[in-house]
């Protein structure tokens, strides 16, 4: 599985680059956790909207996710996506909470479910920016 | 604490819009200007009366408005930073900035190049003008790697849970684009007059990024238009019977920047600004005449009319059935066309649409003897505004 060639590769800025940095390093998605109290995520936040604590580290959560919702685009003004439609993009729900976009691969557009469980994997772009890949649950390798 | 009531304080007075073309001949500063003199003179006013303004979130600022109409002494300006809620959340800041006395006639102007931005003649001039807001931030590092560049494809992402979590069936939302479509034959500058639409015809029309159709979409235009407000005492002086602010709000769903990671992806800001503005106007929805809904997506309507509580959340294909949203039945919606039809001016011409039925100059789209109707904008990413308006000083 690649991400495809000429598709958006993001410059993130302020703790966007830090929450991809450390996926990044890690080799696996990695959340924003509070060190206070313990609250997942994501997109990264200064204060965390449960307790308003400021200290935090990006840990490596279990790749176990869930469908919460998707799209299928039939349709692109992409180059980069074009040869690809129709692709199928999700919205995950992590075990850990917060929910995340990525590139489904290994389902249909007719089969996927809302509900159905995944699991996620990184693939490192640059130093600052992994593509997500939401695969069915029983995958042991992206 | 009760909030000070802006109900009754305020009435717009003028309003005005372009020409809805693709490929316009004008600059967008150009066809701000001219919306926003039409506007000035529509209310019987003169550049030098106004001393508010209230800009597109984009595009054009205030300074350059005033200096091109002539408006020499500009008390008060803010920009409203919500998209297509702006239009309609003006009219709350506005009636606020009216009825505190810090300023006497407020002038807010949408207008952009929707289309020929996107798809420049050869000939014409480089367009720098953008519209620019926060959430691009999220988008580019969290959307569009994925292909999800522009706003069908990041909507879709909760449309989609919307359409398959509650079975909500695509002749519902079929709906919603085959009432303004009708509503467009009606209106001599709707773009898409004379191209009546029907069901078989929407149904056959392609998938560009599920649920969405093409014809769920709005059209890409390129337009201004504007709107006068001052107070009810000054606009009892004035040529046109005043259309009166009676109550407005708007709302944010948390968090603000962001769709995926809501509670719940189906909140929407107009769910906590709607109960608002029916407490301040002291009307309910069932008194409402007409319908004016922000409708860049038939889908995001039908969760617009859920939000107002016509239906409960996943029901709003049983309230559009059987023509309730259109011309002679209960609650007919975007009697000009709407987004869908006539054009994509950030949903001021929602509002120019609202004051001109409350007028009673709405041609052949009156719905008769109207005395109340209500306006709404939806914006970025799920923001939500509201104004109710009443024809008359109340």
């Amino acid at each position: 599985m690649k991400m495809p060639d000429k598709a958006i590769v993001p410059q993130p800025e302020e703790l966007d680059r830090e929450f991809y940095r450390a996926t990044v390093a890690a080799g696996g998605l990695c959340i924003q956790h509070c060190s206070h109290c313990g609250t997942w995520t994501h997109p990264a936040r200064y204060f965390c909207p449960n307790c308003s604590g400021s200290e935090f580290s990006f840990d490596k959560v279990s790749g176990r996710a869930s469908i919460y919702s998707y799209t299928v685009s039939h349709t692109t003004a992409e180059a980069a996506w074009k040869d690809l439609v129709p692709y199928i993009t999700l919205v995950a729900e992590l075990d850990e909470g917060p929910r995340i976009v990525a590139a489904a691969h290994g389902f249909k557009p007719d089969t996927v479910m809302i509900g159905e469980p995944v699991r996620i994997f990184t693939e490192n772009r640059t130093e600052d920016f992994a593509f997500f890949w939401a695969q069915p649950a029983e995958s042991t390798t992206p | 604490m009760n909030a000070f009531n802006l109900s009754g304080k305020a009435a717009i007075v003028g309003i005005a819009e372009t020409d809805y073309l693709r490929g316009a001949d004008q600059s967008i500063l150009q066809m701000i200007i001219s919306a926003s003199m039409g506007a000035i003179r529509d209310a019987g006013l003169k550049p030098g009366d106004v001393d508010g303004i209230i800009p597109p979130p984009g595009f054009v600022a205030w300074d350059e408005i005033a200096a091109h109409l002539g408006v020499p002494n500009v008390r008060y300006t803010v920009c409203s930073q919500m998209g297509g809620a702006s239009a309609t959340a003006s009219l709350l800041t506005a009636a606020m900035a009216i009825a505190s006395g810090v300023a006497d006639v407020v002038l807010m102007t949408v207008g952009w190049n929707g289309y020929s931005a996107i798809r420049p003649r050869p000939d014409a001039r480089p367009n720098k003008r953008r519209f620019n807001a926060a959430f691009f931030e999220t988008v580019k590092n969290y959307y569009a790697p994925y292909g999800l560049r522009s706003a069908p494809w990041w909507y879709s992402l909760y449309l989609q849970r919307y359409a398959r979590h509650y079975n909500v069936p695509p002749e519902a939302a079929g709906a919603i684009a085959l009432a303004c479509r009708k509503h467009a034959q009606l209106n001599p500058k709707a773009m898409m007059r004379d191209r009546p639409l029907t069901m078989e015809e929407y149904l056959a029309s392609p998938l560009i990024v599920e649920p969405l159709r093409k014809l769920d979409c709005c059209i890409e235009t390129d337009c201004a238009a504007a709107v006068v407000m001052t107070s009810i005492e000054r606009a009892k002086d004035l040529p046109h019977v005043p259309v009166t602010f009676l109550g407005g709000a708007e709302g944010h769903p948390n968090r603000p920047d962001e769709l995926v990671n809501r509670k719940d992806v189906l909140d929407l800001g107009l769910d906590l600004a709607a109960p608002r503005a029916f407490a301040m106007a002291g009307v309910t929805k069932e008194d409402m005449d007409f319908l004016q809904i922000y409708d860049c997506f038939t889908y995001v309507a039908l969760l617009e009319i859920e939000a107002l509580g016509y239906a409960e959340r996943g029901g709003a294909h049983e309230f559009i059935k059987d023509g309730n949203i259109e011309l002679g039945g209960r609650f007919p919606m975007n009697t000009h066309g709407g987004l869908m039809s006539q054009g994509h001016c950030w949903g001021m011409n929602h509002i120019v649409e609202a004051v001109r039925q409350l007028r009673h100059e709405g041609g052949k789209a009156q719905v008769t003897d109207c005395e109340l109707g209500l306006v709404t904008g939806y914006g970025d990413l799920g923001d939500g505004s509201i104004a109710i308006l009443g024809r008359g000083s109340r």
